[in-house]
């Protein structure tokens, strides 16, 4: 190691300290050995977090909707830029979700899907609806759904942009070849675009998902209390006033912690293989 | 695909983005519309007056920029020093670099939050607007060393060392070279850092336990006691920023050819 390199070292290492010491100090805490209530070590956290069917109910909340969030943003992101690939008009337009903080964003949705929200009253002046309460429940249901479509609102952007540098940076001449080739449109789509289209995107798609678990700003507007989302739960048990469940928060930090660095994992994976293909695909071109 | 089919998806994909906006503008600046009216008509323009005068929304938007601003340019001198130390590294020193400041970027906030909370609060900041910066700086930094480290993939040091050379002290080459040159890039990442603390609810929360009131908390207290209105401001008054940076950033792009 060359001093450069321990210099570099250090920098990086102040820069990670607050997250390692952090995460060091949740599982302290998570084994009752610092923290608020911390009685010498025990297991009784952890038992008290899996045994829990709040923990596993918010787990699957939390994954499920970040799923169908990620796709849902995926397959708008995917047709608008293969169906509005060169329209300007386009381009700004999802420049508008990409700017609107995600806290506005979920305030913004609320307003509009609730059951008095604008929707509700547009459906009242067509006659549709005499009441708030026939218009559908989307906000705070348990299905989470506006909070889901909020989700898909705010990311899908991101994604959209990625499809089209995607697209944008695609060799031109491999769709020529395969159509001097005899190739259809729609084997020029199937067999060229979307394999590169896919490749290119999935790594951003991975790191939409790991965002969204440990989404905060928009669950805390339109979650429902039942389940929490993961967030939300490790919130409420943060300030909980029996100093023992303050201790299952730190647990449940570093639950959503593993699933992040898993899914970054998996990212990096995506990544490498994106830049695999990349590099074929630029080679036999 | 047809044009009116295109023409369909570009209305859908309008509609879309914008409603909420829509709704955000229409609730700030309409009168407080009774269900089922979508806009009060008899509105006499005092509605606009409740929004100047609410002291809690310029004081937390005033919160909000003084941490924005304070994020910015911390997380900018501390990424700086840590891109450019990387930056001379080896392979691989770098890789396990960029590896380390993925993860306040990727670490949940909550769970940063949860672990941050205990430092600030050993560290007598617990709940302080100075807290709140720190907390803020954490993720800001990690965000903008990734940046900043790419900025400078591309940096040429040899008119550092031509001045070297020529006799220059490190300071006189750092603020007459090193600066000069870097200008916009290192603009950008105040501003980057800045956008980083603006949206933060969640770190704010919970090391601000409360106390700490930014335009997030606010816009968050407002809707929970049933100020739509003034939530609606909030969170237009978030979007402006974010919107102006976005818009500078697709202009710099296009003129200088990078996005087309």
């Amino acid at each position: 190691m060359t001093s450069r390199d321990g210099a570099g070292y250090l920098a990086v290492a102040l820069i990670a300290a607050p997250v390692v010491a952090g995460g060091l100090y949740s599982l302290a805490a998570t084994v009752g050995i610092a923290g608020a209530g911390a009685d010498g070590f025990t297991t009784a956290r952890i038992i008290a977090v899996f045994g829990d069917g709040a923990t596993w109910a918010s787990l699957r909340f939390t994954l499920v909707s970040a799923f169908v969030a990620t796709v849902i943003a995926t397959a708008t992101a995917l047709s608008v830029s293969v169906l509005l690939r060169r329209s300007r008009v386009a381009r700004a337009a999802i420049a508008i979700p990409l700017a609107v903080p995600h806290a506005a964003a979920a305030l913004g949705v609320l307003l509009l899907l609730g059951q008095s929200g604008f929707l509700s009253r547009i459906a009242y002046a067509l006659g549709l609806v005499s009441q708030p309460a026939d218009f559908p429940a989307i906000v705070y249901d348990r299905a989470g759904t506006a909070m889901i479509l909020t989700f898909a609102w705010k990311e899908f952007p991101f994604l959209a942009l990625t499809a089209w540098a995607v697209l944008d940076a695609a060799d031109e001449s491999l769709s020529q070849v395969a159509q001097t080739l005899g190739a259809s449109a729609h084997d020029i789509f199937t067999r060229i675009t979307w394999p590169l289209l896919w490749r290119g995107v999935a790594p951003a798609v991975i790191a939409v998902f790991a965002f969204l678990i440990g989404q905060y700003e928009m669950a805390v507007l339109l979650a429902p209390s039942d389940p929490l989302p993961l967030s939300m739960l490790t919130y409420e048990r943060a300030l909980d006033a029996n100093l023992q469940r303050r201790g299952e928060a730190h647990l449940l930090s570093l639950i959503a912690l593993a699933l992040t660095i898993v899914l970054v994992l998996v990212h990096e994976r995506f990544r490498a293989n994106s830049d695999a293909l990349a590099q074929v695909v630029e080679h036999d071109a | 695909m047809p044009k009116s089919w295109r023409v369909f998806a570009l209305l859908l994909l309008a509609v879309v983005s914008l409603t909420p906006v829509l709704a955000l503008s229409v609730t700030a600046f309409g009168a407080a519309a009774r269900y089922p009216e979508v806009w009060v008509s008899s509105g006499n323009g005092t509605e606009f007056l409740t929004l100047v005068r609410s002291a809690a929304l310029w004081r937390a938007l005033l919160t909000s920029v003084l941490l924005a601003i304070g994020t910015g340019v911390l997380a900018t001198v501390f990424a700086f020093v840590a891109a450019r130390t990387l930056s001379h590294a080896t392979a691989r020193a770098r890789r396990i670099g960029f590896g380390a400041a993925f993860l306040p970027v990727i670490a949940p906030p909550i769970a940063l939050g949860v672990g941050v909370q205990v430092l600030a609060i050993r560290a007598g900041l617990g709940g302080t607007t100075l807290g709140v910066l720190a907390a803020h700086v954490i993720p800001a930094t990690g965000y903008l060393t990734l940046f900043l480290s790419g900025v400078l993939l591309s940096y040429d040091d040899a008119l550092e060392d031509a001045a070297r050379s020529l006799g220059a002290k490190p300071w006189t080459v750092f603020t007459r070279v090193t600066l000069p040159s870097l200008r916009l890039p290192l603009r950008q990442s105040v501003a980057l850092g800045a956008m980083v603390s603006w949206g933060q609810l969640a770190l704010t929360l919970i090391v601000g336990g409360g106390i700490v009131r930014s335009l997030p908390v606010e816009l968050l207290s407002f809707v929970q006691s049933g100020d739509d209105r003034l939530g609606a401001a909030a969170a237009l008054l978030l979007t402006i920023p974010p919107a102006l940076v976005l818009g500078v950033a697709q202009l710099g792009a296009r003129r200088t050819g990078v996005v087309t």
